[in-house]
């Protein structure tokens, strides 16, 4: 019974632990799952106009971020939050030729780019930073390959939706055409941004593109072929523009509004926008959660506490005349105390070997069931589990080994 | 004369209920003695022996051991003087009960800090149950279980040996070996003390003492004579000004 109160104690602050380390973690990464922490766009891209209160539609005059200005990210106070971020450039291209012909959005894009800096914030930072959508989107199911190569201007990652409707495989090769002048659709990305076409291009571009890998998101990319972004620029003649940025931030209690400040304030004509709203939800929820497992916590020890309370109490009653009788052939105090709290110790090691593994199933119940996600074993919890039990099993035990030691060898004579 | 093994002068012992277990007692006990303590509950014979053991301290009053004063010394120093100098004998045995036979043996080595497990096998052999060294007392009978308990209880060669009721769960024969086991230990030189309610074995001993409402109201001597005879000296007690004494004059002689 002792070794089972321990054991429900140990297996709370285990779960606790575990679960609280392991979703710090993960709740970072939980975060780019949901898209990226920050967007940058160009500033007021679209003017509404009409008459007062009369909505006519809206001028788009189209505006970009200059590629050659996102290093400045990496130079912001919390630039060492700035996990990864990766620029889009947007454009809708026709697939195939003749009658199969189909429209797809095309989106130039890092995979893993290694960019210089050339004035870092401060003179430890390094000069060079590697990021990409390898980074900001790692939950990405690849069927294939990831792109590695930043300088490889013939693969593409097509979203599972355009594979499917082109009817596309890994190591498959297509054409894609861009022509300006003749398509002025207006393409919704994922994050409402409007891209509108640019005008004025009569030429056709076409380029033939290698299906590197699949990509599999549950989103937008889905519907997206992602090449290198200078294939992209090249294809609609932009160089060095890009449209949009994702930026994802590496905390679990990011300042992304002051980071969004912060890049808005370094970049000129970029507007940062926070995806506050979901982190809000997901760390109150982390919040609650842990408030909640913090009193659980707290009862369960208040719980083991007084189970090894009574099952000492009666060990010590049930031992009575034992413990007069070791007294009486010689005991002193001091033993009789070391060995009831060796056993007591010895209780709570084993109860908090027990809790370790019993915690550590609830922990991934938990995760499971409340954040959707596994939670990797950390052994340094075990390294708090167990003093933790066998501290547990000390304490309660100090009143029952001081009625211990209180037993008068005389009661073996007694004759009861 | 030879310094007594133990004696207590005026010994009281009041419990905390008010109850006046001992009143006064003094005696003194030799070293190669057989002393057989007799009398009714509540007679105080148990708290007597439990003051003789070094289990308990009295209220007032002087207890010394080869002399030196016990009184006053404190709790584990009393512990000390208990495994140093006696050996325990139960009625209830009161071995350990997850303990083998010879573990509990050394468990008095343990706490006298002189643990030997040849020696521990050797003080079982001494009591024959050197074929029992790896029981545990519920595989034991009641006369073997106090065999180890004797075994127990000289295994740190105490000078003195004190069995209360050792005989009271046994039956006639068990009995009767345990007796002559331990009439053997006194022949080796020990001291004996006993306490029980059987007159037949008060008669193993040579000094017989009656207690009565806290005070010894007998005390009697046995010698062999030369011609096979045996003496009975009878020390009676009594009041003299107030104050227990021990009138050597009023000894009498009587045939056994």
């Amino acid at each position: 019974m002792g070794v089972a109160s321990v054991l429900i104690g140990a297996a709370v602050v285990t779960a606790l632990l575990t679960v609280s380390l392991g979703v710090g973690d993960q709740v970072g990464q939980e975060f780019t799952k949901y898209g990226a922490d920050l967007m940058l766009q160009p500033q007021s891209n679209t003017i509404q106009i009409g008459l007062p209160g009369v909505s006519i539609g809206s001028v788009t005059e189209q505006r970009y971020i200059n590629e050659s200005d996102l290093w400045m990210i990496r130079t912001i106070e919390h630039r060492a939050n700035v996990l990864g971020f990766a620029p889009f450039l947007y454009q809708v291209v026709t697939v195939g030729d003749g009658p199969n012909a189909q429209q797809a959005v095309l989106a130039g894009t890092y995979f893993n780019k290694t960019i210089q800096i050339p004035q870092p914030a401060s003179s430890q930072d390094p000069s060079e930073f590697s990021t990409g959508i390898a980074d900001i989107s790692s939950w990405w199911k690849v069927t294939g390959n990831w792109i590695t190569n930043q300088n490889d201007t013939t693969s593409a990652m097509v979203g599972s939706n355009v594979a499917q409707k082109l009817n596309l495989t890994v190591g498959d090769s297509f054409k894609v055409s861009y022509a300006g002048t003749q398509n002025s659709t207006t393409a919704t990305m994922q994050n409402g941004t409007t891209a509108t076409m640019q005008n004025g291009t009569t030429a056709t571009n076409v380029k033939e593109l290698k299906v590197a890998g699949i990509v599999e998101s549950g989103g937008a990319e889905d519907n997206q072929i992602f090449v290198n972004l200078p294939v992209a620029q090249d294809l609609s003649s932009r160089p060095g523009k890009v449209d949009t940025v994702q930026v994802s931030a590496l905390c679990v209690r990011c300042p992304v509004a002051d980071m969004a400040s912060e890049i808005q304030g370094k970049i000129p004509g970029v507007q940062g926008t926070t995806i506050t709203q979901l982190t809000n939800a997901e760390m109150s929820t982390l919040d609650k959660y842990q408030s909640m497992m913090a009193l659980v916590t707290a009862v369960a020890l208040l719980a083991s506490t007084m189970g090894i309370f009574t099952t000492m109490t009666a060990n010590v009653t049930e031992r009575w005349r034992e413990i007069g009788l070791m007294k009486s052939i010689g005991a002193e105090n001091r033993s009789i105390a070391s060995l009831f709290l060796a056993e007591a110790a010895l209780t709570g090691l084993i109860g908090g070997i027990g809790g370790f593994g019993v915690g550590i199933v609830l922990a991934q119940f938990i995760g499971l069931r409340v954040f959707s996600t596994t939670i990797p074993l950390r052994w340094e919890v075990l390294a708090v589990a167990i003093p933790i039990a066998i501290g547990v099993s000390l304490l309660a035990s100090a009143l029952p080994v001081r009625r211990a030691t209180a037993v008068e060898p005389a009661i073996v004579l007694r004759g009861e | 004369m030879d310094e007594a093994l133990i004696s207590l002068e005026k010994v009281t012992k009041v419990y905390g209920g008010g109850t006046r277990a001992l009143n006064e007692v003094t005696l003194s006990f030799e070293k190669d003695e057989w002393t057989t303590i007799m009398g009714p509950s509540g007679s105080g014979k148990t708290t007597l022996l439990n003051i003789i053991a070094c289990l308990d301290l009295p209220t007032s009053g002087i207890v010394r051991i080869d002399g030196k004063e016990v009184t006053g010394v404190g709790q584990a120093a009393l512990t000390r003087l208990r495994r140093e100098n006696v050996g325990l004998i139960f009625q209830q045995y009161h071995l350990v009960p997850y303990l083998t036979a010879l573990e509990n043996v050394m468990l008095a080595q343990y706490y006298h800090g002189s643990l030997d497990e040849t020696k521990a096998a050797d003080a079982l052999k001494n009591v024959g149950l050197e074929h029992r060294l790896d029981h545990p007392p519920a595989h034991l009978s009641g006369g073997e279980q106090q065999r180890v308990c004797i075994a127990r209880a000289l295994v740190n060669e105490p000078a003195i040996l004190l069995a209360d009721e050792p005989t009271g769960n046994l039956d006639q024969t068990n009995g009767n070996l345990v007796l002559q086991l331990i009439r053997r230990l006194h022949e080796e030189g020990r001291a004996i003390v006993l306490v029980t309610h059987n007159p037949d074995i008060a008669g193993f001993g040579a000094r017989t003492i009656r207690m009565v409402d806290g005070s010894v109201e007998q005390d009697s001597k046995i010698r062999s004579g030369v011609d096979g005879s045996v003496e009975r000296f009878t020390n009676p007690i009594r009041l003299v000004d107030g104050r227990v004494e021990q009138d050597s004059k009023i000894r009498r002689r009587q045939k056994w």
